[in-house]
């Protein structure tokens, strides 16, 4: 009886952390959404700021994370064609390959990838930031850290994911086309047709928000995460252990609730 | 001199304390080029030339491209000073300098960077009574 | 400083540049810089076609079907659009074909014989044919069956060619009896009709498997331009279908060699010449033929599990 009440509790305790949780991002969104609308955030320093973000978690990486798309997009091409072949659904395997690889596969290892990179690095900087008192000295100096800190930060996030998506997308396309067709502008026109067919207007649009959430996942819940940290140097492994969790489970969901609402 | 009072100061007062570290990946000219870009919308040239301005008042312009973690302590609490004044608030405080300066004869420094700095206002220094001693060559200044 | 900013700017301006070219693409494939070529199809039924169903030129989409709807006499429209540039292939000799192969979606097949025949009007209404392959042959398989059945009903051992031969050897041994023509011959008019009907009967069988055969041939040759992999599942039912085809010739030239001795065997009852060497060799014919249709039926039967569940389904 005593273990059943104890269980309920310690369940109850976790989903009201969980609401806390989710009703802290939502509140900084929220914040963040303001000032996105505030003429006054639009000057140059933002922008400065924004630009170093989208240095720092997109372009310094580009060679990098490109090798690793060609790699990837060209072990799934071959690997779809060669199973399209084996069932005899070789007409199928462009359209599998595109839907696969550039739809799902791509962004979704995108979001890992800057998780991994950025995403990490953000919820370190910003729990050691509030463990030794930066963000106190920032908000004595009137500098408003939001501005200043984080809104690059999520815009920079959601740029870079999207851009980055963009470019393994083509770069996937364009893999797809010479496995299966080679250095040949034969199969320009069925590829085309095959491209127009996937690509309406509703699924481009589905793949930029998808890439959007997935963007602002990796920075905007790494940020909260590190701004939950109590003052303690310690603490900042933890909040990085848990941030880095919640990121993975958000991708997770926004990946699963993109299919979900595509094919069912 | 009472410790208390240092947690009432309210926004008139422009603090430099060791509680109020710089920013650690931005260098000495950006950490005090901030406040223009931020409070006054200023341009970031005009920002970084107003900060330089200081830096150089203060007899400290080589320090402008160092990270917090370069600094020794007198630059860093040369760059907080900096920001503080920038700030341009009436009152200046400058929160158990000992705390900061642990390697320079504090009451000294001090002096000599308010001459050089040549800025009016006055800075209140809070410290705890027992460094009183270390002041008597030198009083609190202007 | 500069540098990154450099780096950013190259960055940003070959990501739009890029994302550009893609749009324009886009909607360059999408057709949105040329106008859309309508056609009406006309059909009996609106089964396997539903907005979205390709239709293809020489394995190569060309268009899709947008809307179905009802005309006012009950018969169903189905509104397809096509891009500009791919309407060129339509003739006003094309033929549209509604094609459900047995692996993958259905897809509405354009045939342009004449490339040279003057274009199709924008607008147009044409006819919708149903090819359904996977539901001819069950069909096609039962016929075949009701057919053998028939050949083995006719050559039983107490059926009627069987009666009507036992009778025609002891008839042979009164050959030169009173009784002159083939009636006189069998001993009465009822006996004489038997003949001729079981004859009449093989003859009919033989053109029917004729028939048969001929439409196994085309079903084979239609095979060709429909299932796609050279080694795929479609390929054994190509087989299926040629041995089939052999098969049913195997049983329709005995059965013609049985037509042939029977005739042979009113002949020889009428000339009185060496008439149960014959006719032994007839019935041992007949028997052949039966046991060569029962073969094939029971072939057919292990080839398409399907002619009793015709939904087949692959990975």
């Amino acid at each position: 009886m005593h273990f059943l009440a104890a269980s309920i509790e310690s369940l109850g305790a976790k989903v009201t952390g969980w609401f806390a949780v989710a009703y802290g991002m939502a509140a900084f969104l929220g914040r963040a959404g303001r000032l996105l609308l505030d003429r006054a955030t639009w000057n140059r320093a933002t922008f400065d700021v924004v630009v170093k973000q989208v240095y720092f978690t997109a372009v310094q990486i580009l060679h990098v994370y490109l090798g690793y798309v060609l790699v990837i997009s060209w072990l799934m091409v071959s690997i779809i064609l060669s199973t399209a072949r084996d069932f005899g659904l070789t007409e199928f395997a462009s359209e599998m390959t595109i839907r696969v690889l550039v739809l799902e596969l791509l962004p979704f290892l995108t979001a890992l990838f800057i998780a991994l990179r950025s995403g990490s690095a953000i919820n370190t900087e910003v729990a050691l930031m509030q463990v030794n008192n930066e963000l106190d000295a920032l908000a004595h100096c009137k500098v408003p850290p939001m501005q200043f800190e984080f809104l690059p930060r999520l815009i920079g996030g959601v740029i870079s994911v999207v851009t980055l998506s963009g470019l393994a997308g083509l770069l996937a396309l364009l893999m797809g086309y010479l496995a299966i067709y080679g250095l040949t502008p034969a199969g320009f026109a069925p590829y085309t047709q095959t491209i127009a067919k996937i690509f309406d207007f509703q699924i481009v649009a589905g793949l930029i928000a998808k890439c959007a959430l997935f963007g602002l996942a990796v920075t905007l819940i790494p940020v909260t995460a590190g701004l939950e940290t109590p003052k303690k140097l310690f603490m900042v492994p933890v909040s990085v252990l848990r941030g880095m969790m919640r990121v993975f489970l958000a991708i997770v969901a926004i990946e699963v609730v993109s299919l979900a609402l595509k094919y069912i | 001199m009472l410790l208390a009072a240092v947690a009432a100061l309210d926004d008139d007062v422009a603090r430099v304390s060791h509680e109020l570290p710089l920013r650690a990946n931005l260098s000495a000219l950006d950490n005090i080029a901030l406040i223009p870009l931020y409070q006054r919308h200023l341009g970031a040239a005009e920002s970084a030339r107003q900060a330089m301005d200081l830096l150089q008042r203060l007899g400290h312009a080589g320090i402008a491209p160092l990270r917090d973690p370069d600094m020794t302590p007198a630059q860093r609490f040369v760059t907080k000073l900096a920001r503080a004044l920038i700030l341009k608030r009436p009152r200046l405080v400058i929160d158990r300098p000992g705390a900061m300066l642990y390697d320079v004869p504090y009451p000294v420094f001090i002096r000599r960077l308010a001459s050089h700095a040549d800025l009016a206002g006055t800075w209140e220094i809070y410290d705890f009574s027992w460094n009183q001693a270390l002041y008597t060559q030198v009083h609190d200044t202007e | 400083m500069n540098g990154f900013h450099f780096k950013v700017g190259l960055f940003a301006a070959a990501s739009l540049l890029l994302g550009g070219a893609f749009l324009v693409y886009l909607l360059h494939a999408r057709g949105f810089f040329e106008d859309t070529f309508h056609l009406q199809l006309a059909a009996a039924s609106a089964d396997n076609v539903a907005p979205g169903v390709p239709i293809v030129f020489s394995g190569i989409e060309i268009g899709q079907v947008v809307t179905l709807g009802l005309n006012e006499a009950g018969g169903i429209l189905i509104h397809a659009s096509f891009l500009e540039r791919n309407a060129r292939w339509l003739k006003e000799n094309s033929t549209f074909t509604l094609d459900k192969p047995l692996v993958g979606g259905a897809r509405i097949r354009v045939e342009s014989p004449d490339l040279g025949a003057p274009p199709l009007p924008d607008g147009s209404t044409v006819l919708l044919q149903v090819s359904d392959i996977s539901r001819e042959i069950p069909v096609l398989v039962e016929r075949v069956k009701a057919v053998l059945a028939n050949v083995e009903h006719l050559t039983r051992q107490d059926g009627e060619i069987h009666a009507t031969l036992g009778n025609l050897k002891t008839v042979t041994g009164r050959m030169t009896g009173e009784y002159g023509m083939l009636e006189s011959i069998l001993g009465s008019p009822e006996k004489a009709r038997a003949v001729t009907d079981a004859l009449d009967k093989t003859r009919v069988l033989i053109t029917r498997l004729d028939g048969l055969a001929l439409k196994m041939d085309g079903m084979a040759a239609k095979t060709d331009t429909w299932l796609f992999a050279p080694d795929g599942v479609a390929e054994q039912t190509r087989e299926s279908l040629a041995q089939v085809r052999l098969m049913l010739g195997d049983a329709q030239s005995s059965l013609k060699k049985a037509d042939a001795l029977m005739t042979h065997a009113v002949e020889i009852s009428a000339n009185v010449k060496d008439g149960t060497q014959d006719l032994a060799a007839l019935r041992t014919e007949i028997d052949e033929a039966v046991r060569r249709a029962n073969a094939l039926v029971n072939e057919i039967n292990k080839k398409w599990p399907f002619a009793r569940d015709p939904e087949v389904k692959l990975p």
